[in-house]
């Protein structure tokens, strides 16, 4: 992505009431079936400041997409409570954007229309919802496939539309469930600096869930370290590398290393 | 980034994907034309020899029946319209045939509604699902023909009688549609949905619901308006208007070269709306992968 085509985009990015801070207070969850029950979460405890970027990272079953739903208001805790700016997390809303490894792209609507999804439930108007469109795809990289179906797109596109539907209603933070697992390594790195990109551009919040320590290392300001059995926060390290990092740098692959034994990889 | 270095995208153009149908198109002509073409030969060609062999009222030959049918293609009738009182030069095909349009059509019409909205209703909400779902396990074994006595009681030997069983024809094929349609939406497009704001029922029905059980929504409405021209047929041999009566009416009469032509315009219709109806889906549905 490059930034002159997108240079003065989001006027309001740079407002301060735009970025939030999520804190997640002692948050437990268990499943309970006839036979057992299941912690999923247990005393769960980690805050996001404004505009930082933070992974979660941790082996399958240490309750990250648990935890992701229950940030996103989709699931309730058990114990503990999730806050955005102060307000508890009761339920889905826009303040949140996510994005989902599925990509849950409407597949009977165009490109521009999936980005105006959310605009339309705000009562955006025309022509503001079309320029707010066409602005989103532009940050994206997408100004050329507004009137294609999401059939008609490969992976890496189809979750550029995710991210720009996602951002087209200006939430605090955005909220990614391994958003890049289901496209190809090539793609998926060419995908780490355009979301690193925007990021910068937004000013967004962001917090990304993923299995993969490299992404988050390269992504990330702070990671989150999961273990599983019940889930809980193993450790949060913070990855003081400047951007963009390089994955053959040895401080790079010393922080894969220290989150991977942190992780029992 | 430019959009040439989305290297994996494979957006087509419009042109791109006409030729591709047109390639497709092109492929079945000169394939499979052909056998089709031998095939349906074939099948006259032993209808016509077996026919040489036997009289007319046990099996006319294809030359009769189309001969049967040009007669009543063309033989004058007149038209009645109703609630007019008014009378239209017609042919004695032309009549019958709209005779059966008046109960399939809005058969078709109310069937599609309410058994659309009824699945619908029942595939979104499970209190409505786990209070009707008894009520249709016992119904939907019973054949919409079954309510005939009920369809004369209550309506008469009319119009609306055969309508009243299109109707119920209709209903169950696009009820059982639309439920399956409705109850298979991935959960993940209502979440995202309502992470984009959507917080009531309605809204999320309309916007997402309803256009993604669409295609299963639109099988439903394709097979009823087959099945209805076979349920149309059955309803009419009792209310004694009609397509379907006449099969029954001149076969009683052993004409049954013109029982066999009317049989023929079943046919012809049901392959008409489907054609055109297939045109429509495609439409629709261009969306879809």
């Amino acid at each position: 992505m490059s930034g002159d085509a997108n240079a003065g985009a989001d006027a309001t990015a740079t407002d301060p009431d735009e970025t939030a801070t999520v804190r997640v207070d002692s948050l437990g969850k268990t499943y309970a079936s006839d036979r057992r029950t299941v912690e999923a979460l247990s005393d769960v405890e980690f805050a996001v400041e404004d505009g930082e970027f933070v992974c979660i990272v941790g082996p399958s079953g240490c309750g990250k997409t648990t935890l992701f739903r229950i940030i996103a208001g989709l699931e309730d805790a058990t114990s503990g409570a999730v806050t955005l700016d102060g307000s508890p997390v009761t339920g889905p809303g826009t303040d949140r954007g996510m994005v989902f490894q599925e990509y849950g792209l409407f597949p009977w609507r165009t490109v521009a229309e999936n980005v105006a999804f959310g605009l339309e439930e705000q009562g955006v108007e025309e022509p503001a919802r079309s320029e707010r469109v066409t602005e989103m795809l532009e940050l994206v990289g997408l100004d050329g496939f507004a009137d294609a179906y999401p059939k008609e797109l490969s992976g890496g596109m189809k979750q550029r539309v995710g991210i720009a539907r996602a951002l087209a209603v200006d939430p605090e933070l955005l909220l990614m469930d391994e958003p890049f697992g289901a496209v190809d390594a090539q793609t998926r790195d060419m995908l780490h600096g355009e979301l690193l990109d925007i990021w910068a551009e937004t000013d967004k919040t962001v917090l990304f869930v993923t299995h993969d320590v490299e992404e988050a290392v390269t992504l990330a300001d702070r990671v989150v370290v999961m273990a599983a059995n019940p889930g809980r926060v193993r450790e949060i390290v913070s990855v003081d590398i400047d951007r963009p990092r390089e994955r053959t740098e040895s401080e790079f692959a010393e922080y894969v290393e220290r989150i991977r034994g942190l992780i029992g990889e | 980034m430019s959009n040439d270095e989305v290297g994996s995208g494979v957006a087509l153009s419009e042109t791109e994907a006409d030729e591709r149908l047109l390639d497709r198109l092109a492929g079945f002509s000169s394939e499979q034309t052909g056998l089709a073409v031998a095939g349906f030969a074939g099948f006259l060609a032993v209808w016509y020899v077996a026919a040489l062999f036997q009289p007319t009222y046990l099996l006319p030959s294809p030359v009769e029946v189309l001969a049967a049918f040009v007669v009543e293609l063309t033989a004058p009738a007149s038209l009645s319209i109703p609630f007019t009182g008014a009378e239209l030069p017609a042919t004695r095909l032309v009549v019958k045939l709209i005779q059966s349009l008046y109960h399939y059509v809005p058969g078709l019409l109310i069937g599609t509604s309410i058994g659309v909205f009824a699945g619908v209703a029942m595939g979104w909400n499970t209190r409505v699902d786990s209070i009707f779902t008894p009520v249709t396990r016992l119904l939907r074994p019973i054949p919409p023909l079954a309510w005939i006595g009920f369809a004369v009681i209550w309506l008469g030997v009319n119009h609306q009688g055969a309508t009243f069983i299109v109707a119920i024809g209709s209903f169950w094929i696009n009820f059982y549609s639309a439920y399956g349609g409705v109850e298979g939406v991935s959960e993940d497009l209502k979440e995202v949905a309502a992470s984009l704001g959507v917080d009531d029922d309605w809204t999320m029905i309309r916007k997402v619901v309803i256009p993604a059980a669409s295609p299963s929504i639109m099988t439903g409405i394709r097979t009823s308006i087959g099945q209805c021209w076979m349920i149309v047929v059955a309803a009419e041999l009792i209310v004694g208007v009609g397509v379907g009566y006449e099969i029954l009416n001149t076969a009683q009469n052993l004409a049954m070269d013109v029982s066999v032509a009317y049989m023929l315009v079943i046919s012809i219709v049901f392959l008409v709306s489907d054609g055109l109806f297939r045109r429509v889906e495609r439409r629709a549905l261009e969306w879809r992968a």
